[in-house]
C-alpha cells in the first residue's frame, strides 16, 4: 500500500516539476550481501547477517555518516538486484573485474586474497602440471572470476562443474563427487579447510592472481554515477586502514592480513 | 538428541512461515475455485469459457514456473510502468505475496474441479424441488446446495491441502525464508545437510500428519447426519 502511494504522489511530483538530481549522500542505504560466504559473510543462528564484510559495511557506514541495513541477496542475482535499486550497495567480497565494471561502479579494494584450488589429501594433484589434472573436475560458482580462470586455465583437461554457492561446491568436494575446488583461498582456509568436513583436504598449486580475470582486489560495487557515495567510501576505506580500525576488525576472523598490497 | 548448532529456532521460524503461506494460499484456492466453479456451472457462455480457460492454462503450467514468472516478471513490468510515470524507485512484489499469489492460483484451479464436482454430485430432484416448493435461490444455495457440496468436497479438497502444503516449499526460491529456504541456509553454514534436511522433512511429515487428524475430524463433521453403508 505505502508503495502504491508512493506511486502516486512520485506521478504527482513529476507532473509538478522535474527535481534535479540530488547531489549528496542519502540518509539511508541498503547494503546487499551473499550469506553463504564464511566468514566473510553469513547468516547467524539468531537470523542476522554476520562476517567480515558485513562488519566492514557497517563501520564504513559509521564513517560516512549514514545509516545502513544489510540484507541476504543470492550471488546469482545480486547485481540485477543492485541495477534494480533494490539496494544501493554491494558489499559481498566481490571481485572488481573489467567484465563487472561495464555494469556497476567499484570503489577501491577492501580485501584482496589469492584464488587457490583445495583437494583431498595425497591426492597427487600438481594444478601446474597438465597431466595429474587430466579428467579431474573443478567445482566454482557461478559467475565468479573462479569460474572464468577455471575455464581459461584447465577448460580443455579437466571438467569444470559450476554450484550456485562455495558451501555447495565445498559439500560436493566432501562428499567425493568432485576432485577439487576452486575459490578465494581465505574463504576456502576459514569456511572450509578448518572445519571438521575440511579436515582431510589441502591446498594444492600456488595462489592464483591473473590481473586480467582476478582484477584488483574486491572492492564496493554501486550503481553507476554515485560518485559521491564512491568517493566517500573510498575515503573511508583508506581512514580505517590507516587509523586500525581495519585490523581491529579482521583479527577477528583472520590471522594474516587479507588486504593484499598497498596501494 | 540433534545437534542443530543453534539453528533449531530459524528451522522453527521457517515452519510458521511454511504454515502462514499455506493456510493464505489455501483461501485464495478455495475463493478462486468456488468462483470458477460457479462460473463453469452457470448459464451464461463468456463466463463459462472464462473459467475453462482458466483451468486448462493453469494446470497446465508447473506452478514453479508461474511462480518465477510473478516475482521476477513482474516486478519489473510494474518497474518500467512506473518509470513512464516517472516514478524512478525500486518497486518489489514481496516474496510471500507473489508465493501465495502462484501456488493459490495454481491449486485454485484444481479445487475448482473438486467443487465443480461436488455440485453435480448434488441429486438434480432435490434442486427441482426446492425450486418447485419456491425456494429463493440464495435459501437454495445455503440449505440444499452448500451443506452438501461441502460433504462432497471435503475429500478433494482435503487432498488439494496436502500437495498444497508442500508445494509451499517452492517459494524458498524467491528468497522466502520459509522452512526449506531457512534448511538450506542452515545446511550452507554447519555443513551438515543431511541433518537440516532431514529435520526439515521431519517438521513436513508433522504438518501432513496433523492435517490428515484435522481432515478426518471435518470429514465426520460433514457427513453428520448420512447413515454410513
Amino acid at each position: 500500500m505505502k508503495k502504491l502511494t508512493a506511486l502516486i504522489l512520485g506521478a504527482a511530483a513529476l507532473a509538478l516539476a522535474a527535481s534535479p538530481a540530488s547531489a549528496e549522500l542519502k540518509k539511508k542505504y541498503k547494503v546487499a550481501t551473499e550469506g553463504a560466504y564464511a566468514p566473510f559473510n553469513w547468516v547467524d543462528p539468531d537470523g542476522s547477517l554476520k562476517g567480515f564484510d558485513v562488519d566492514i559495511a557497517n563501520e564504513l557506514c559509521a564513517r560516512i555518516e549514514v545509516e545502513c541495513e544489510i540484507v541476504a541477496q543470492d550471488w546469482d542475482g545480486i547485481i540485477p538486484g543492485l541495477l534494480e535499486r533494490k539496494y544501493d550497495m554491494i558489499v559481498a567480497s566481490m571481485s572488481i573485474t573489467e567484465e563487472r565494471k561495464k555494469k556497476v561502479d567499484f570503489t577501491q579494494k577492501y580485501q584482496d586474497t589469492p584464488a587457490r584450488l583445495i583437494a583431498k589429501k595425497g591426492s597427487g594433484i600438481d594444478p601446474e602440471n597438465n597431466e595429474t589434472m587430466k579428467g579431474k573436475t573443478i567445482g566454482v560458482q557461478v559467475a565468479t572470476i573462479h569460474e572464468k580462470f577455471a575455464r581459461k586455465k584447465w577448460g580443455d583437461v579437466a571438467e569444470i562443474k559450476v554450484y550456485d554457492t562455495v558451501d555447495n561446491h565445498n559439500l560436493d568436494l566432501a562428499n567425493g563427487r568432485l576432485d577439487m575446488v576452486m575459490a578465494d583461498s581465505t574463504a576456502l582456509d576459514f569456511g572450509f579447510l578448518k572445519t571438521d568436513l575440511g579436515k582431510d583436504f589441502e591446498f594444492v598449486g600456488p595462489g592464483y592472481d591473473d590481473p586480467e580475470i582476478h582484477g584488483e582486489g574486491a572492492g564496493i560495487a554501486l550503481r553507476k554515477g554515485e560518485d559521491e557515495l564512491r568517493e566517500a567510501l573510498n575515503n573511508a576505506i583508506q581512514e580505517i586502514r590507516k587509523d586500525g580500525t581495519y585490523q581491529k576488525i579482521q583479527s577477528k576472523y583472520f590471522d594474516y592480513d587479507v588486504y593484499g598490497s598497498e596501494t | 538428541m540433534i545437534d542443530l548448532h543453534g539453528y533449531g529456532w530459524q528451522m522453527l521460524l521457517g515452519l510458521s512461515v511454511t504454515v502462514q503461506a499455506a493456510l493464505c494460499s489455501i483461501v485464495l484456492a478455495v475463493l478462486l475455485g468456488l468462483l470458477a466453479a460457479a462460473a463453469k456451472l452457470s448459464r451464461w457462455r463468456a463466463l463459462r469459457a472464462i473459467a475453462e480457460a482458466y483451468t486448462v492454462s493453469i494446470r497446465g503450467v508447473p506452478e514453479y514456473v508461474l511462480l518465477l514468472l510473478v516475482f521476477f516478471g513482474t516486478s519489473r513490468v510494474l518497474q518500467t510502468i512506473a518509470r513512464q510515470f516517472g516514478y524512478d524507485e525500486y518497486i518489489e512484489i514481496p516474496p510471500f505475496f507473489a508465493g501465495v499469489f502462484a501456488i493459490g492460483v495454481v491449486y485454485g484451479a484444481f479445487t475448482t474441479e473438486v467443487f465443480r464436482g461436488a455440485i453435480l454430485a448434488v441429486p438434480k430432484g432435490q434442486i427441482e424441488a426446492a425450486k418447485a416448493v419456491g425456494m429463493p435461490s440464495f435459501l437454495l444455495w445455503r440449505r440444499i446446495l452448500m451443506p452438501q457440496v461441502i460433504r462432497y468436497a471435503v475429500p478433494g479438497l482435503g487432498n488439494v491441502w496436502l500437495v498444497l502444503l508442500k508445494a509451499t516449499a517452492l517459494m524458498s526460491v524467491v528468497n522466502l525464508d520459509e522452512l526449506t529456504r531457512k534448511a538450506a541456509i542452515s545446511a550452507g553454514y554447519t555443513k551438515e545437510p543431511f541433518t537440516f534436511y532431514m529435520v526439515a522433512a521431519a517438521l513436513y511429515l508433522c504438518l501432513t500428519i496433523g492435517s490428515n487428524l484435522g481432515l478426518e475430524a471435518l470429514e465426520r463433521r460433514s457427513s453428520r447426519g448420512v447413515r454410513r453403508a
